[in-house]
């Protein structure tokens, strides 16, 4: 090495240690290209060809990413919620009660509620569509006025919320064998150039939105606002309960999406094991990405990162062939150790 | 000698925040520790309390050279730091307070209630303190917590107990409560180390003083050999105003008028009005209302029976949103809790009230938001070095001079300021006087709500004073002074004006 390139490594390590230090991205950044090499190195070199390899390779990460699409776009509304410093843990229980809307609205049978009255096909697909993100819409406003006015700690209303809307669903479900239109099933199967990747577009679609709303955005702001003071945000002149019920209208849209996706992934929900433990999951992806439990601070792509890592994590406990029920013992270690990680120094 | 400091230095990165400094405590002696805000006072008094450790310099405690490990250390040696957050637990009661992770409750034992309470009694005989200890924290007013603080350090045999602006939050009859009490200690041969920013109570009730600026001891001796004056010189470097800064302006316009304003039991039948060109002033003790009497005017509280008009006009105002509409800005008291976002940037600080007033779709223009900033930071004299650093960066005159420019974005008709001043510094505190003269010059209304005499004296033109949420009195020329104001705002009715 040269003097002029020894010189450059040592800057690049000066600057790499003082983001390392500053900024909590940049560690979870950094800890999740890690994963990925780790990956890369297990899932072997062991083919023919760089062209044979690049498409294994590139399968199984859209795989990974088709998986975890749903969980993804919840876990981007979860952020909010937790940038407020609230929580909602009603989330599974909204994906299987908008997913049951979706397929009693769309159902071929004879108790389709759309078919009975005669609209089918797309224009059909289009209305529940628009149904069902309103009914999550409802299902949220349900429970941002339970915090707001009834002045419920988010952790009880959203636990109540939860019971309930799982409880009602499965009760006016059991029984039925909902079948969705064939066409349907395009929304998130679609083929482009023999990918499925449609899921993967709508959740980089939403996070890309919700990335701009948190930066830019007098709503996206205020949550910040009214997560770390929310006194000093009333004084301010911000409406804390407006900015409150929103978060929570926006997790129940937000969870409708993935519960359209997700029964159009596969035609079908089970009422009763859908969507357990995503609010975990979820709140995991947050946390790992650098949002404060304590509310006001958050970041979207660091939720992004932190569904990615968690993704990767299972991807590799399955590559090891770890048994599965072990599974979650080392997802809950990467939950804290990535808190650990990010936990920097106090400066006097 | 109790305790001596001797050459300290200190240094956080590359912020040279002590630079050799030496002090010493004598038994008995109450000494002033002054300094504005980020000359370094706190640094040394946490070298002291054993929080921070010196770079280099030693420190003495009654003769013998020790090395500080651990605020536990500086307490067992008999140094007690009284924080200006109180470290009480408003849900225990006294007794429990005073012995919070001592000896009756350690281990397994089980806790000796009955022994707490003997001897929380016995020290509250000795310092004469007419309080139950099984009355809990939370029922206390602040002076009493302040005196719990101390009656905790005697508990802990302390021989130098520091006191870090005890009496910020404290009305003038707490105050001298608390004075009071460190004249007893005094008598008993403890040392005080009192850190403030009011040089009249400096006067008042310190032996000697040690001034700091800029990480070093400026200036040091007796009390008795120098006036208000002279200190305030020595902390800023240059001679400090006093005179009264009252302008006689051209009484313009009626702006607001209050009629009848009361609520539940905060505030009752409240009328009052504010002029173009006036500075009006609302003082009074502690538990007069007048905080929440503006605070519901502004919409933070829960709305008041009454009439409030501005320009003539009947005004309803149900949310903090309402009032900035109307061209209300108020400036709270507590800066920390009621007006820093500390997750977020200055820039941000400055804009949040004005955010909507701005946004297009609901997008935020940062443009518009900078550039009122800059003409904001010239205006008010704004220390920073950028706008996208962190509000916890600047120290408590810049940062209140980033609230006050947060309230002057919004373009406000009046302007409510609820202690201006509030843990600013001498030289700060003359900037936001001067933007105060200088928003009534404009036409703005402002209204200063402080519970200091001399703040009110020098700049308003007219005071109206509140006992227990009743307005007692309003005051203006010749018979604005500091007896009479004290005298409605006790109770007595000698001055019920004419006006």
């Amino acid at each position: 090495m040269t003097e002029k390139n020894i010189n450059r490594f040592h800057q690049f390590i000066t600057w790499f240690k003082d983001r390392w230090s500053t900024s909590p991205l940049f560690s979870i950044f950094i800890a999740l290209i890690v994963m990925v090499i780790l990956q890369t190195i297990v899932l072997g070199f062991d083919y023919n060809s760089f062209g044979e390899w690049f498409t294994s390779w590139t399968n199984n990460w859209i795989n990974i990413l088709r998986n975890n699409a749903s969980v993804a776009i919840v876990a981007l509304g979860m952020t909010f919620v937790i940038m407020t410093g609230g929580i909602d843990l009603a989330v599974g229980a909204t994906l299987v009660a908008t997913g049951a809307l979706t397929m009693t609205l769309l159902d071929v049978g004879a108790s389709g509620l759309l078919g009975s009255i005669g609209i089918t096909g797309w224009p059909a697909i289009l209305i529940t569509i628009i149904a069902v993100i309103i009914f999550g819409y409802l299902l949220g406003s349900l429970i941002g006025v339970t915090v707001t006015r009834g002045m419920v700690p988010p952790f009880i209303a959203t636990l109540g919320a939860m019971m309930v809307f799982r409880s009602v669903t499965q009760h006016f479900m059991q029984g039925s064998a909902p079948r969705v239109p064939s066409e349907f099933l395009q929304i998130s199967n679609l083929q482009i150039g023999n990918y499925m990747i449609m899921p993967i577009i709508y959740w980089i679609l939403i996070a890309a939105i919700m990335y701009y709303i948190s930066k830019r955005t007098t709503f996206g702001r205020q949550i910040i606002a009214v997560g770390s003071n929310e006194r000093a945000a009333r004084l301010s002149g911000i409406n804390v309960k407006q900015v409150k019920f929103r978060v929570y209208a926006l997790s129940g849209m937000l969870v409708a999406i993935a519960a359209i996706i997700q029964v159009s992934r596969i035609g079908s929900m089970d009422f009763a094991g859908s969507g357990r433990g995503m609010e975990m999951d979820a709140i995991a992806a947050a946390v790992v990405g650098g949002t404060s439990m304590m509310g006001g601070r958050g970041f979207i792509l660091g939720t992004v990162y932190g569904v990615l890592i968690i993704s990767v994590l299972n991807n590799l406990l399955n590559l090891f062939g770890v048994p599965p029920l072990l599974r979650d013992a080392f997802k809950g270690i990467i939950v804290i150790a990535a808190v650990l990680l990010q936990r920097k120094e106090k400066t006097s | 000698m109790l305790v001596e400091l001797r050459n300290i230095r200190k240094s956080f990165g590359k912020n040279h925040v002590l630079k050799d400094v030496s002090l010493s405590i004598k038994e008995g002696e109450i000494c002033a520790l002054l300094g504005e805000n980020g000359a370094g006072k706190s640094t040394l008094m946490n070298i002291l309390g054993g929080i921070h450790q010196p770079d280099t310099g030693s420190i003495y405690v009654e003769g013998a050279e020790v090395k500080l490990t651990g605020p536990e250390h500086s307490i067992n040696l008999g140094i007690s730091f009284i924080h200006q957050e109180l470290n009480l637990i408003n849900d225990l009661p006294i007794y429990e307070n005073m012995f919070l992770e001592r000896d009756y409750k350690k281990g397994f034992k089980r806790v000796q209630h009955q022994k707490m309470i003997q001897e929380t009694k016995k020290i509250f005989e000795r310092m004469h303190v007419d309080l139950d200890p099984r009355t809990l924290v939370k029922d206390l007013d602040s002076s009493y917590k302040q005196i719990i603080e101390i009656c905790r350090a005697i508990t802990m045999n302390a021989s130098v107990i520091i006191m870090d602006e005890p009496t910020t939050s404290l009305t003038d009859s707490e105050i001298e409560r608390v004075f009071t009490m460190m004249r007893r200690l005094r008598d008993q041969q403890v040392g005080i180390i009192f850190i403030s920013h009011k040089l009249k109570e400096v006067m008042e009730v310190c032996d000697s003083y040690a001034v700091l600026r800029d990480g070093k001891l400026v200036s040091e001796g007796q009390v008795s050999d120098v006036t208000t004056k002279d200190l305030a010189r020595f902390m800023v470097g240059y001679d400090v105003r006093t005179d009264r800064l009252v302008q006689q302006r051209h009484r313009g316009e009626e702006i607001l008028r209050a009629e009848e304003l009361t609520y539940n039991t905060d505030f009752f039948n409240i009328s009052f009005s504010i002029h173009q060109g006036e500075v009006v002033g609302f003082t009074g003790l502690l538990g007069d209302g007048r905080s929440e009497l503006f605070q519901s005017i502004f919409g933070a509280n829960d709305i008041s029976t009454g009439k409030l008009f501005l320009y003539g006009k009947e005004i309803k105002i149900h949310t903090t949103m309402d009032a900035i509409k109307n061209g209300i800005a108020y400036l709270p008291r507590n800066r920390k809790e009621n007006a820093i976002i500390k997750d977020m940037d200055i820039l941000e600080n400055s804009a949040i009230a004005s955010w909507n007033m701005h946004a297009k779709w609901g997008i935020i223009q940062n443009r518009v938001h900078r550039e009122k900033l800059d003409t904001l930071q010239k205006q008010l004299k704004i220390r920073m070095t950028g706008s996208s650093s962190s509000i916890l960066n600047l120290s408590g005159g810049n940062q209140q001079k980033i609230v006050l420019a947060k309230w002057l974005s919004t373009e406000p008709r009046i302007l409510i300021l609820d202690n201006p001043t509030q843990g600013v510094d001498v030289g700060a505190k003359e900037d936001i006087y001067d933007i105060i003269l200088r928003l009534a010059d404009e036409g703005i209304g402002v209204i200063i709500l402080s519970s200091e005499a001399n703040e009110i004296l020098r700049l308003c033109n007219r005071t109206y004073v509140m006992y227990h949420g009743h307005l007692q009195g309003v005051l203006e020329g010749e018979e604005m002074n500091e007896q009479s104001i004290m005298e409605l705002a006790t109770g007595g009715d000698a001055f019920i004006s004419k006006s």
